[in-house]
Parts: C-alpha cells; structure tokens; sequence
C-alpha cells in the first residue's frame, strides 16, 4: 500500500489487562473524561501471551501504535508482568531490525483507577504518531531502502 | 401443585431494590421463596430513576438486570399485583393470605405484545410518570417491567372490547375476579419500601398548587430517557426553564410536617439531579438552597466538590417562603445565611423540592412488628442486627427500615437475608 | 456441548445487538447507523437496537432470536462487560446455546463516556469495535464451566465488630469459620468507645453479647495474635497461611504476672492519655481474658513472679488452613493530625474526639466538676471534619500523597452525642461547636443536632477553606486556648472563643493493610480504603473471587452500617461456599495435542504449580511427552501461550487467533 494521504488518523491498539488498565479504561470512562476515539482497546487476561510475531504483525496489518496496558506489580498473575516484559524487549529487537520505530510500542502499568496515567498514555501516544507518521508509510520506506 | 397453597422456604416481601437483593441473596443460596409485590411489575422506585449517585449509571442499567435475574431464578417465584392480607405463626413459620388482585389479563398466555395496548382508545394519567405523561387503560405496565404482563386498569375501562379483539392469544378476560393463595413460609422478610413526602404537605410552598413547582421524584422522570418527554420542561407551560432552583429538607427535617428526621438521599439526589441538569441544559443557573449538605456516603463528598466545580451555586440558606409571579415563575424568599442573614426574594424558572422519604406501608397490623412513631420498622437491636424484628423469623429491610439510598438498601437487604438463612438452619437444627 | 456442533466460521450465524443504554449510548453514539452497518457484515443473522438490553424484555429478545432464527453466535454492544457479561452469558444460555457463544462489546465506558466531545468518531469507534467482536465471535468455541469442590470454611480477617458479625452470621448457615485478630483481644475500635449513637447502649456491654455468641459458636475458631501471612489458591480452594503469637503468659503464671509486671508503655486502648504495662489486658472484662504480653514493647527483661524470675517468650507458631472464602474485616484507625495541626501534640488542651471518649470513659464515679490536667474545664470548643473533606488547592495532601477529601460520615453525630452525654452531666460547661454541615443523617441522628441546639451549644459554621485556627492565649488570659476563626452564621464576622479544651472530631483512616492488599491483589479506591467491584452490583464484593470486605475496611461507617455490610459479606461468603461447590470460568490453558512436540518451554515459563506438565503418552505406537494441564491448578496466565514454538497452546476463550481477527478486522477501513 502506497497511501501518503494523511486526512486519515493513526490507529492505536490498547491491549488492556482486566485487572489493570481495562478496568482503568472503563474509569476513565466513569468519569466522563474525553480522549480521542482512534483508540481500541481489546481486554485481555494478561499480555504475556503475545508474542513478538503477534505485535510484528500487528503493525504489518496497519496499527501504528500498540499500547499494552498491564497491571505491572498489581496483576494477579504471577510472573505475568515479567514476561510481558520479556516479550515486548524481544519485539523492540524485532522492530529495530524490520526498522519499525521501537516507539509505536509501549508497555505501561495502569491500574484500575489510574484515571491520569490512562489519559497520558493515549496523549502520548498520539502526539508520538503525529511526529512518526503512520507505520505502512514507514514500512514502504523499509521496502524501499532495501 | 395446587396454585392456591404454595409452600416455600421463605417469603419476602416487596419487590424494590431491597426486596430483590433478599430474594436473590436467599435463592441463590437454594432456597425457595415467594416474592409478593403489590403493583403490576417490580422494581420499586429505583426503576423509576434516571441516573443513580454516586457512580452516574443509568437507573435502569442497574435495576433491570436484577429484574431480570430475580425473573429468571428458578428458586424465585414473584407474585405481582398480589398483598398480604394476614400472617398467623404455624410452629416456628407462618402462614400468608395473600390477596392476588385482577389483572383482567390471563397472566399464563399474556406475552406482552403490546397490541391490547395500541388497540385501547382511552388515555389515562401514567401512574409510572407520575401522572405526567399518558397511558392506555390497557397496557404494559412499563417497557422493562417485570412481568411483561399487561394489566387492565378496569376503573377507566370503558368495555369496547377493542383489546380482546387485539391480542392474538385471547388473554384479555374481562370476568377476572381476585384470587387467595395461602403461602406457608418458615421465615420472612418485609421490603416494602417508601414514599415521597407530600409535596402538598407545607403551606409556605404552596401546598402544591404552585405551577412550576416539583418534588425530586417528578424530576427523576424529567431526566430520565424512559420518561415522559425525554428532556426537563417546566409543567406549567412546557418552556425549557433557564434557572432552576432546589430547595432542600422540603418535607424533612421539619418538625411541623411531623418529620424531623433527615431523609438522608435528599441532598446526594439533588447534586445528582442538578449536574444532570447541567448537562441537559448547559446554560441554565442550578441554584441549590440547603442547610447542611449531607454528602456522607463513599465517594458523595467527592462528588459534591465536583458539582462545586460544575459551576452548581449552592446558598446555604432557609427557604421562607415560595410563591409566584405573574407569568407563573416561582418565587423563592429566602435569607441568606452566609451574607447576614439578610432576607432577599429571587425569581427562578422551576423549583424542585427536595421532599424526603417516609414509610409506604405500615406493617405493624398484619406481622406484629414494632414500628417507630412514623412507620418504619424498628428493630430491637439497631446497631449489632438491623435487619431484626421483635417476631423472631420476621426480618425488615431496606427504606421500610428508615431512609436509606440505593447503597444502604442493598447491604442492608443482604443482611436480612443473612439472618434469614441463620433462622432457617437454626429452626431446621432444632435448635 | 462438543466440538462438532461448533460451525466453521463463515456458517455463523450471528445475532448483534446495540444498546442504547436508555440514552448513555445513544446520546453520542449514533446507534441505529451502528445497527445498520453491521447488517452488512456477511456473518449477521440480525442486527438490531434497544433501549436497555439487560432488562427482562431485551434479554428476551435475544433469547427469542436464537430460538427463532437458530443464531449461533451473539455479539451486545452495551455498558462494561464487568457489569453485564455474566448477564447476557445466562441469556444466551436460556436461549439454548452454549454461553461462550457471546462476546460483549463495551460501547458506554470506552465509547460513549469519553467521546461525548466527537460523536462522528464515537459511532465510529462503536463500528469498529463490533466489528472486532464480530470477528472475534466467529471463533468462539463452546466451553463448559470449570466445577471444583469448594471448602465449607470462611476466614475472617479482623475481629472488630464487623469481623465478629460476619463470623456469626456464616456460621449461622452452617458453615466453619475461622476468625484470625491481630491484636491480643477481640472487640476492635467499639471496645474503645463508652455509650453509642443511636440506643445509647454501653458499647461494650453490646459488643460482649455478640463476642459471647461468637466464641460459644461451635462452628467458629478464634486466634487471637494471628496473622494471614501467606495465601496461595483460588475461590473455594484458598491455601493459607497463619502466623500466631504466644500470649507469654498462660492461666497460672497470669495474674501473678500481670501484678508482677513493672514496665510501662503508653495504653494504645485510651490513645495513649494512661499508661499501661507491657503483661496487660486492653481492659477490664475483655475477651479472651487472659493478659497477654506486648512483644512490641516488651524489653526482654526477667520479671519476678513467686519468686522466680521468669523471661516471657513469644512461641510464634505457623499453621495452615484450606479455606473456601475469605471475608476482610481490618477496620479503621482515628486520624492523627500532625504535630502543631489544632494545636495538636502541642498544646495540651487539644485533644482528638476517641481520645476525650477515653478520657470520659476512665473518670471512675461521680464527680463534681469536669477538669483537665487539673484544670477546670468550663468552655469547650469542638472543631468538625478534622482530617476529613480536604480541599485540593487549599489542603496539603497527606504524607502519602493522597488528599482526605472523603467525609467520615460518623464524626458529626459521635461529637454531638458526645456534648449531649457531656452537658447531660455538666449543664453549665458551654460549647462551641465549629462546623462546616452538620451531617446527622440517620434516622435516628438528626435528634442529637436538636438535642445540642436545646442544650444551648453555640454552632459556629466555617467554610472548608477557612477552617478554624487553635492557639495559645497569651500568658494570664482566662483560658488557657483560644480558638480562632470566621462565623458564617454570624456574616463571616472573625471570632475568638477562649475556652479550656478543643475536641478535635478527626476522621477514619483505613488500618494500613498493604500486605494484605500486595498477598490478595485486592485494590484499593482514591481514598486508601479498600474498593468493592461496585457500589450497586457487588458492594462488598473485590474484584477477586471469593475474597469479600466488611466493616470500616472499605469506608467509613457507623457500627449499624459495619455490621450490615459484615452480614452481606456473609451472605455472598454464604452464596459461594452453601453448595460446597464452585463453578469457575474456563479460561484456562488448553494444548493442542496434534502441535505440541514436548518441548517443554511451556513449562519452563508457568509459575503455578502444577498447573502444566509433561506427560509420556503414545502416539501412533510412540511414546512421547506432550503437555498436559491441570485445570484447577492453571490461573489461565497465558505465558505458555507465547512460549511455545508451535503455536500448540492457547488460553480458551482468550485465543491468540481472536486477537489476531480483531486486529484485522480494526485495521479494515470503515466508511459511515
Ligand atoms: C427523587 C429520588 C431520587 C433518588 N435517587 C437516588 C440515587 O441517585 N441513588 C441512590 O442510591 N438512591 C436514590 N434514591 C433512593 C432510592 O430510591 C431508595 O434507596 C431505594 O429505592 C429503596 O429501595 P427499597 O427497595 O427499600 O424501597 P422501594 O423502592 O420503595 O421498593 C418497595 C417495594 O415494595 C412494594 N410494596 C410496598 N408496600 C407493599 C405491600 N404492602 N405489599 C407488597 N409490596 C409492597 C412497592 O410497590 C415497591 O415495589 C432516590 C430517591 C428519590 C425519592
Ligand atoms: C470517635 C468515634 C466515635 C464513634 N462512635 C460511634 C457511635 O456512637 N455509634 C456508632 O454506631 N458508631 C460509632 N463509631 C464508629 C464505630 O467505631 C465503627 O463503625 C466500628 O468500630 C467499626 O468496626 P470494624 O469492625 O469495621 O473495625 P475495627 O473496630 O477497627 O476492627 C478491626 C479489627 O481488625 C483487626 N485487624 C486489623 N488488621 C488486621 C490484620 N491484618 N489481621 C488481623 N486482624 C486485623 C484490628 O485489630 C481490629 O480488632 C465511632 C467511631 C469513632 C472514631
Ligand atoms: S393481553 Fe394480549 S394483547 Fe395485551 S399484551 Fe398480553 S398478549 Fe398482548
Ligand atoms: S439529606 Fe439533605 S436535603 Fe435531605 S433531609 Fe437530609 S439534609 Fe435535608
Ligand atoms: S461526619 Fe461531619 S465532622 Fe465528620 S467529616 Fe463528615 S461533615 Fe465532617
Ligand atoms: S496459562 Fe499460565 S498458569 Fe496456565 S499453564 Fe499456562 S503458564 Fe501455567
């Protein structure tokens, strides 16, 4: 795909765990806070089930950004947040070799009332996509350079 | 089984939030019981609610569920539009007459179509709305109710037979007489709830006479989506009203009116009410005159601080007086406490009273239960078991109690059936 | 159900339906077009719209459609699947299919509510998300119900008046309790206080009613000095771990060591106004009545008793239950201001409101005039909400960051009944009651704010930016304090009031109970105290299975609301554990035999014991390891999941292949 239009916005994928940051997001939404709606956010029981190919492929189907919202030390799984956090390293070496912007991945902890942390991410997110443009335009370049 | 004796493991009675949350608590902990509720559907007044404090869910998304879940419990069985007509003690259980009043519909066949409904030609004041809004003489009693049963208000029926010919599975039966049915209970729990205070009762604001003067629970259905015009509108005239006022302890705290307790949920559902508004109406002035603002509960503080932000005027101040212009807009005279007591009249679109809560049922006849000097039900130890009656296996709970919001009900109604489930193993054990 | 009746995915036939959620939807969310979108999708059966879904009648409409139009698949989009998945599962079963045929989209918190701002992105949004959970539904696989056998035994952490309430009324239906209490004696805060709001009952001669049924309860065991240190487990099937103290003294050395005793500490039962010896009993008629040593404070010194010299010895022993249910009964501590607050550790005429119930408490019999520190104390002025509604922008936050903006909603009615106690027996003493609201709520509490009024105490109202200010008088004033501030019941006129003590009504702060929180995984809200799932739905249940809260631990409450909430704690510990069995979702790991080769990185990763191991089995005339799971031991983490090389491993319900559709089916471009 060749698509230099930016009329469209960056997708952002929130892959958000029950106990932490689906929880927060469902507070957030308590509290009538806005945010802005390029944002999905799919539950999950803890992210440490994805793999690198999973978030590889993600990105290769379009999502310029992926945050994973864990529940950090609060998850009530044992070694879960370990190695979610394994994964995601393992991704950002995969991303820097496919020359993929390690920044288009986040992990952050988010508790269930983390109402604020939940807000900066997304904001964060947003502003980060807006410098690095959409992930197929910096795939094509990949494709490109080689 | 013989539809007009039903056995079962215990009896509760009254099907609002309190009464709901007993049954269930008790049902799903395999025993059987009979929930006896005296209007067409359950629910109780937390169904006629828009939004609910502290957490902003929509009244319904709250209740309906557990409508649904007390419907669909295999150990629950509701008997609606039924009363308790007397209660005599068998052993350590009782027997209960109830009263199963006409529907003048087959409650067996009914499945809630609607068409008797959109076929009856008369219009009646919607009892749901408060008498607001219309409704058929022949109707469901409200979209979510519990049964989906019609309900045939024979007193405005005017016997054209048009809803007969309507339904399609012949459930109108015009004869219907009322039923006894004997309900033998080992225990019981009395949920009957509460009322409004009279808005009519305070001749200083008007006896109710006044036109754009309302109580708190006619505002619920103003806000709420299911309600009658589905936006607020001043009844006198249908104008959007750009400045609304809430006059607090309207009815309570007040020894005059025979009502000098607080009504505790009278102050969290104005804030509630007034940010609503807010939302709806983003340019109208809230104004809220109070004494005390009793924002007890967890999160309520929180919440009052957030209607403060809102832009929300709270004036602590005595109301003295309400009355009205010539076009019909409320006058309040009020002094102003916190600027030298000094007394000033102030002109707003719509006044809503903050009426507070008594009892709706006295049950001392029929159960033998000590009641306080206003109806409520009082227990003989209030501080280690609420729920507790003088009639040992007779448990009360919920607003019948005293005032008490949605949060306090439903604790206090899994405490009753706490101690239900404690008397019927301890009468099972022969102890 | 087995796996044969499940239709590969493009013969779902899928019923999608969209709430309006009486308006919490629908107000930004424009759902009749989200309706008409997903009628395109070549899967849906039937789309269609409701005011609220989860009542009778919407449910119904599901029910009917799966019988109807033989659906096989249902897809809500409503409020958080927290508050109404378990819902629509029980009505997708009614209808006859397997309830894991349901996915719930949630379209009110994550839509609707933060998109209020850009309703165009929100309908959107909404699409989007259907459609994901479109794609996600058509993969779902039938599942049964996880049902183990659940322990007939709740623990009750905390023996308080809401601990001791939840242990009676869970034994009252039948089931074993034990009761752990940290401290050497039952009874908690209400031990503390003398006569109470609303019956006027003396505290303790109450509390002992409920504590003599509760130690007589053959169903319940108390310890007494115990702890929860470790607990592994789920709902039903808990592992714990108690750690107990020794009393240091037994029936026979007791009372001799109790009289022999000379070392003294500051008595935390009277807030420290008395002293007390480190061999002690928290008073006089407490349970157990045995004393006991505070090993805190204990300086390891011999004591003599009958001659002997004898050196007590905390025997700590540790012991292990398997408990069904656990019910969290820690309970509050007054607040302390910090020093020079009010005056407070400063000044010695400020006192906080439990430490001037002591004090009125330990006067023995009758006397004449009330004194303080040998003074005669004829003015009082008592000051409302300390530690309690805090502003932001105007108050500090506490010390760990966290701002008292809760009201702890027993203050007011405790201090007023507190002065009608006190000008009951010393008319002339005045009062000067500095208040912001006067929050008398109950029913039966409103009487004390008249009760006060006709006993002529004078109320002066701040504002909650403006509180009161305690100070020294100047040497040779009449009084040895003056309280300073603005009256708004007298036009903000600036006011001093000198008087003999300051009563300082200080808030509830929760009993610090982070190991807890950390062992449990249990949150807790803004406010520190522990957070129930919701206040309406489940408001005494936490987000984890089994583990329920009572009493003060969650919030401020008067002892009538502590031992309501205790007994609905009851009633849901009564709910999970009555059958003696628990059913628990399937959501655990599940291995594709075909894939796995034996790897055993699975293994290699998984922190539950037992949860997954290597099996030899035979295949094909082989034999081969292959993993195998134990369902009841697997928390259904996932980390296998993305070990394994194969792909051979999955969480049911939480495939990595649902993810994988509804990334693709987010990444479709949507036009409205
Ligand atoms: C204007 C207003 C706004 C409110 N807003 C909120 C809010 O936002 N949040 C909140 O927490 N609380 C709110 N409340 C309070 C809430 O309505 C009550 O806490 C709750 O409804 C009490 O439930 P209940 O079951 O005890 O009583 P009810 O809801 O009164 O239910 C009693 C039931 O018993 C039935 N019944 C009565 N007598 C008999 C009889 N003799 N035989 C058989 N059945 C009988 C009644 O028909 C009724 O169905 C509000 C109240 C009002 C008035
Ligand atoms: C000044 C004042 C006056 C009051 N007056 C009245 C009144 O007149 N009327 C009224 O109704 N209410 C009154 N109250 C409120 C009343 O004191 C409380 O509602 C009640 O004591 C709360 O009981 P609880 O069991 O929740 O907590 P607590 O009494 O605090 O009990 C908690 C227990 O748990 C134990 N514990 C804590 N952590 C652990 C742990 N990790 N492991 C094991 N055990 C643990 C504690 O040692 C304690 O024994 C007053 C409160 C105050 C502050
Ligand atoms: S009475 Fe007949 S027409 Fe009326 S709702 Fe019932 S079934 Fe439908
Ligand atoms: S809750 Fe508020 S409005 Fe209601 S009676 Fe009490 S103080 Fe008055
Ligand atoms: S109960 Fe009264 S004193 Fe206590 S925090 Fe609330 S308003 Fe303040
Ligand atoms: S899902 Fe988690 S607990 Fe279950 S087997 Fe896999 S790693 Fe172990």
């Amino acid at each position: 795909m060749n698509e230099t239009t930016t009329t469209k916005e960056p997708k952002i994928l929130i892959l958000a765990t029950l106990s932490g940051g689906y929880a927060g997001a469902d507070y957030v939404g308590q509290q009538h806070l806005n945010y802005t709606t390029n944002t999905s956010i799919l539950p999950v029981r803890c992210p440490s089930m994805f793999s690198t190919e999973f978030y590889i492929q993600a990105f290769e189907k379009g999502i310029d950004g992926i945050i994973v919202m864990y529940s950090g030390t609060d998850s009530p799984f044992k070694g879960g947040p370990e190695r979610t956090a394994v994964m995601v390293d393992q991704t950002y070496k995969k991303m820097g070799e496919l020359g993929i912007n390690i920044k288009r991945l986040k992990l952050a902890a988010i508790c269930t009332v983390c109402k604020k942390p939940f807000l900066k991410q997304v904001n964060e997110m947003n502003k980060t996509l807006n410098e690095i443009g959409f992930v197929q335009d910096e795939l094509a370049d990949q494709g490109k350079d080689k | 089984m013989d539809e007009n004796k039903l056995k079962a493991d215990a009896l509760v009675v009254g099907g609002g939030i309190a009464g709901m949350q007993s049954a269930l608590d008790l049902a799903d902990q395999g025993y059987q019981v009979i929930l006896v509720e005296k209007e067409p559907s359950i629910g109780g007044k937390m169904i006629m609610l828009s939004k609910v404090f502290p957490t902003l869910d929509c009244a319904s998304c709250i209740t309906t569920p557990k409508m649904s879940a007390v419907a669909n419990n295999k150990n629950i069985r509701i008997l609606s539009y039924s009363e308790i007509q007397s209660v005599q003690k068998n052993g350590s259980g009782f027997i209960a007459n109830v009263l199963k009043k006409p529907r003048f519909v087959v409650e067996e066949t009914c499945t809630g179509c609607r068409l008797c409904e959109y076929a009856c030609p008369v219009d009646i004041p919607n009892p749901f709305d408060l008498n607001i809004g219309a409704i058929r003489a022949v109707r469901v009693p409200f979209s979510t109710a519990v049964p989906q049963i019609a309900v045939l208000d024979m007193d405005n029926c005017i016997l054209c037979g048009k809803c007969a010919r309507a339904c399609p599975v012949d459930s109108i039966d015009f004869l219907q007489t009322e039923k006894e049915v004997e309900i033998e209970v080992d225990t019981l729990i009395i949920a009957t709830g509460f009322e409004t205070t009279p808005i009519d009762a305070k001749k200083e604001y008007g006896n109710g006479k006044l036109h754009n003067v309302i109580d708190g629970l006619i505002m619920e259905r103003l806000l709420a989506p299911t309600g009658p015009y589905a936006r607020v509108i001043r009844p006198g005239d249908g104008k959007e009203p750009e400045s609304i006022a809430y006059v607090q302890c309207a009815g309570s705290r007040d020894e005059t009116l025979g009502v000098p307790y607080c009504s505790r949920i009278c102050c969290m559902y104005a804030i509630k009410q007034a940010m609503l508004i807010a939302g709806s109406l983003p340019m109208a002035d809230i104004t809220i005159y109070y004494m005390d603002i009793r924002t007890f509960g967890k999160g309520y503080e929180q919440f009052y601080q957030n209607a403060q932000a809102m832009g929300i005027e709270f004036v602590k101040g005595k109301v003295a007086k309400i009355s009205e212009d010539e076009n019909q807009n409320p006058v309040v005279r009020v002094e102003l406490i916190d600027e030298n007591s000094q007394i000033i009249e102030r002109t707003h679109d719509m006044i809503v009273l903050s009426v507070g809560m008594s009892p709706k049922y006295n049950p001392s006849q029929v159960y033998g239960v000590n009641v306080d000097e206003f109806g409520f039900v009082k227990s003989p130890t209030p501080n280690l078991s609420s729920t507790k009656t003088n009639q040992p296996g007779i448990f009360a709970t919920g607003a019948s109690t005293g005032p008490m919001d949605i949060v306090d009900s439903i604790n206090s109604a899994s405490a009753a059936a706490s101690s239900a489930a404690s008397y019927l193993e301890s009468v099972r054990n022969g102890k | 159900m087995t796996e044969k009746t499940n239709p590969k995915p493009e013969e779902t036939k899928i019923g999608v339906y969209v709430c309006y959620c009486g308006g919490n939807i629908s107000d930004v969310v424009d759902v009749e077009k989200v309706a008409e979108k997903m009628r395109e999708h070549p899967n849906v059966t039937i789309a269609r719209t409701d005011m609220s879904m989860c009542s009778d009648a919407g449910q119904s409409i599901v029910e009917n459609d799966i019988k109807e139009l033989g659906l096989t698949r249902v897809v809500i989009g409503a409020c958080a699947p927290s508050l109404h998945e378990h819902t629509f599962r029980g009505t997708v079963a009614r209808g006859g299919l397997n309830p894991y045929y349901f996915h719930h989209v949630g379209l009110r918190e994550q839509d609707s509510w933060v998109h209020s701002n850009n309703p165009g992105g929100a309908t959107e949004k909404a699409v989007r998300l259907m459609y994901a959970g479109i794609a996600k539904a058509n993969l779902l696989k039938p599942l049964d119900m996880i049902k183990l056998k659940a322990e007939r035994h709740a623990l009750v952490i905390g023996g308080g008046v809401a601990g001791l309430r939840a242990a009676y009324d869970i034994a009252g239906r039948g089931i074993n309790v034990t009761l752990i209490e940290k401290t050497p004696f039952l009874g908690g805060r209400m031990a503390q206080l003398e006569t109470v709001f609303p019956t006027g009952n003396n505290a303790r001669e109450d509390l002992h009613s409920l504590i003599n049924e509760v130690r007589t309860h053959p169903l319940i065991t108390i310890h007494t000095l115990s702890e929860l240190v470790n607990i592994r487990g789920y709902i039903g099937n808990y592992d714990v771990q108690i750690r107990s103290q020794s009393r240091g003294v037994s029936g026979d050395n007791a009372e001799a060591a109790l009289a022999a005793c000379t070392q003294e500490v500051p008595d935390d039962f009277n807030y420290g106004l008395t002293k007390r010896k480190v061999v002690y009993r928290a008073y006089e008629g407490c349970f157990p009545s045995t004393p006991a040593v505070d090993w805190e404070h204990y300086d390891g010194k011999p004591i003599e008793i009958d001659g002997q010299k004898v050196i007590f010895e905390n025997k700590k022993k540790t012991f292990d239950l398997r408990i069904g249910a656990i019910v969290i009964a820690t309970g509050f501590q007054p607040y302390e201001p910090p020093r020079g607050d009010y005056g407070y550790d400063e000044l010695p005429e400020v006192v906080t409101l439990p430490q001037f119930i002591r004090y009125m408490g330990l006067r023995d019999g009758n006397v004449g005039e009330l004194t303080w520190k040998g003074h005669p104390v004829r003015d009082i002025a008592a000051i409302h909400c300390v530690g309690s509604r805090h502003l932001a922008g105007v108050h500090e936050p506490q010390p760990d960051g966290i701002l008292n903006n809760y009201c702890s909603r027993v203050c007011c009615t405790a201090t007023l009944h507190q002065v009608n106690e006190l000008l009951d027996e010393y008319p002339n003493i005045n009062v000067y009651d500095f208040y912001e609201d006067i929050r008398t709520y109950g029913l039966e509490h409103e009487s004390y704010y008249t009760e006060a009024s006709k006993n002529m105490v004078r109320f002066l109202r701040f504002h909650g930016d403006q509180r009161p200010e305690v100070a020294a008088a100047p040497e040779g004033d009449t009084h040895p304090v003056l309280v300073k501030g603005k009256d708004y019941l007298t036009n903000g006129l600036e006011i001093e009031v000198p008087v003999d003590l300051v009563i300082l009504a200080v808030g509830m702060v929760p009993r610090p109970v982070d190991d807890l929180v950390d062992m449990m995984k249990i949150p807790k809200g803004d406010d520190r105290f522990l957070l129930e799932v919701h206040p309406k739905l489940r408001p005494v249940e936490t987000p984890v299975p089994g583990i329920v809260l009572a009493g003060t631990a969650q919030s401020p409450m008067n002892i009538q609301e502590s031992c309501n909430a205790a007994s609905a704690a009851a009633a849901k510990v009564s709910v999970l554990l009555a059958s003696g069995q628990v059913e628990l979702d399937p959501f655990v790991a599940k291995v594709d035999l075909d894939k796995c080769t034996g790897t055993g990185d699975c293994i290699e990763v998984c922190e539950y014991e037992d949860a997954i191991v290597l099996e030899t089995m035979t295949v094909e005339g082989n034999e081969v390891q292959r993993a195998v799971v134990t369902p009841a031991n697997c928390s259904g983490c996932g980390n296998c999941v993305s070990a394994c090389p194969h792909h051979a491993i999955d969480v049911q319900g939480w495939e990595v292949a649902h993810y994988e559709a509804m990334v693709d089916a987010i990444t479709m471009e949507v036009e409205l």
